[in-house]
């Protein structure tokens, strides 16, 4: 499997689902990611945490996705934070002006402190 | 006097978002070859997923199917990129930049990948010939090897 492949892996911390992600997420797999979370939206997970410090590269089409699912739980009375946006990663997130659309927190274990 | 092309990889593709695999896997090479810093070659990555799967949803709104074709040129000290395809007019240096953080019912079709790609690179160019766009990114990143001249 390439180093770059899209990795998902789902674990609870008491009340928190954290999805750990790596790899890169584009537009060739960004519906795989909504496809995860939908299913843990549906599943009744109220509190979703995705650890970014595993991916590599991301591009709109992850934003998009992450903003979808942000209002799809919002909808459902969940809530969607982000977690481990490190170097490009969080880049990224401020090229595209998104740092203030989404609750973000600094490592998982400073999230998990606050959720 | 124009510095040598050192290399170029050509790629065709079909406007359907599974054929951007094979561009992905053709920079992938490129950037094997010539030691290409892993940092500029995920920069790469992003800037051609975000500027192609943006021809491929949006150039032909007649829908059908098209061929893209993709230049990767490699010179000394930048990678060259050209992007043809024979969708309707579209030049990204006349994309407006959003200066506020994005509200979340604000994403405009397009907007955010051509935002992202303008600050991941260091030139943009753009030029209309016939009836195809020919939209050029060029992205300066030290190489560790530089093939041999093949022209």
């Amino acid at each position: 499997m390439s180093k770059t492949a899209l990795r998902m892996e789902d674990s609870h911390a008491g009340p928190v689902c954290v999805l750990s992600i790596s790899g890169r997420i584009d537009s060739g797999n960004a519906a795989d990611l909504l496809d995860r979370l939908n299913e843990l939206i549906s599943s009744g997970e109220k509190t979703i945490l995705i650890d970014f410090k595993e991916v590599l590269y991301l591009t709109s089409a992850a934003f998009r996705v992450l903003l979808v699912a942000t209002d799809e739980a919002e909808q459902k009375a969940a809530r969607v934070v982000l977690c481990g946006l490190l170097g490009q990663v969080r880049e990224l997130f401020e090229m595209g002006g998104l740092l203030e659309a989404f609750t973000i927190h600094g490592s998982r274990e400073d999230a998990l402190a606050r959720l | 006097m124009a510095k040598p092309v050192s290399q170029t990889t050509h790629v065709v593709i079909r406007n359907d978002i599974a054929d951007l695999a094979a561009l992905r896997t053709a920079m992938e090479n490129v950037g094997a070859e010539h030691g290409m810093p892993e940092e500029s070659l995920f920069k790469l990555q992003i800037v051609l997923d975000e500027m192609v799967s943006n021809v491929i949803k949006y150039a032909w709104p007649e829908a059908g199917v098209h061929e893209i074709e993709i230049r990767i040129a490699v010179r000394d000290g930048s990678v060259e990129v050209e992007i043809v395809d024979d969708g309707r007019m579209f030049d990204p240096r006349d994309a407006p930049r959003r200066d506020k953080p994005l509200a979340r019912q604000r994403l405009q079709p397009g907007g955010l990948g051509v935002q992202i790609t303008k600050q991941l690179i260091d030139r943009i160019d753009y030029a209309r010939i016939g009836n195809r766009n020919h939209t050029t990114l060029t992205k300066h990143c030290v190489l560790q090897r530089t093939a041999s001249v093949r022209e």
